[in-house]
């Protein structure tokens, strides 16, 4: 599976477009980040427990998408976006998506 | 009045604190960052939507998504507070935000020299929520940032 950013894909030409497939996740950041995260507000530096956070919710938003994309029978996603909102305090959804296609090399 | 005078020294302490821990912090970050940024070399970083130069077909473009959150520290939000009551550019959070940036973008560089590429495009670079604490009562800052790219890889101009 190819998953760019971009509306193209550079050597390879679009064949057929799928529609579009997404992935979201919601997660909480549980009590022991959020204890270090007030240590670390007032030293600063990076919150590597949020950072974590931020990634694994990223890949399994992503993993969605591509099952989806699967499902579909498409070998590639492009213009894929992200966007976070905050559901709650202390939850946070990450949201991404993409339009589906198949991708044949050459141009 | 006891009271009120220890709540002072303990205020005055977490501001000493934080801005010798926050001010050794920072200074460390952008020198690594610069001492990475300098390792880059060659590596082409566009936000064109396009893919510039292009070359090579063997290898697939890919996305890369990198994202990092920083805190503030006390002496900052301190500042920052302070800020609130007269107005004006809180420089103190400038420089948190370009430093959660520029991390970002090395690490999106990292990983796609990583897998062997040589130049991203279509960059994009979104502050994100992780909820609750940016809008705390506490006022503790902090900056979540998500990059996303495609890498690809590019030919260089043999002249």
């Amino acid at each position: 599976m190819i998953v760019t950013n971009t509306e193209t894909i550079a050597g390879y030409r679009i064949a057929e477009i799928k529609g579009l497939v997404q992935g979201n996740t919601v997660r909480a950041k549980h009590a022991g980040r959020d204890i270090a995260a007030s240590f670390k507000n007032l030293v600063g530096g990076e919150l590597k427990g949020y950072t974590e956070l931020l990634t694994e919710s990223r890949r399994q938003a992503l993993e969605r998408m591509l099952s989806q994309a699967e499902q579909l029978g498409a070998n590639a996603i492009v213009n894929v976006r992200f966007t976070t909102s905050a559901v709650t305090a202390g939850a946070a959804e990450l949201y991404a998506y993409g339009t589906a296609v198949v991708a044949e090399p050459g141009s | 009045m006891d009271h009120f005078a220890t709540q002072i020294v303990f205020i005055l302490i977490l501001i000493v604190v934080g801005f010798v821990a926050g001010t050794f912090a920072e200074r460390r970050h952008l020198a690594r960052l610069e001492e990475r940024e300098r390792g880059n070399g060659q590596f082409l970083v566009t936000q064109l939507k396009s893919f510039p130069a292009f070359a090579k077909n063997e290898l697939a473009p890919q996305m890369v998504v990198g994202e990092v959150v920083v805190a503030s520290d006390y002496f900052k939000s301190f500042l920052a507070k302070m800020r609130g009551i007269f107005g004006g550019e809180v420089r103190s959070f400038h420089s948190l935000l370009s430093r959660a940036r520029r991390e970002a973008t090395q690490r999106l560089v990292e990983q796609s020299r990583e897998l062997g590429y040589n130049a991203i495009c279509n960059l994009r670079i979104e502050t994100a929520d992780v909820g609750g604490s940016t809008s705390s009562k506490k006022g503790a800052a902090m900056v979540a940032v998500i990059a996303s790219a495609t890498a690809y890889h590019y030919q260089l101009p043999s002249s």
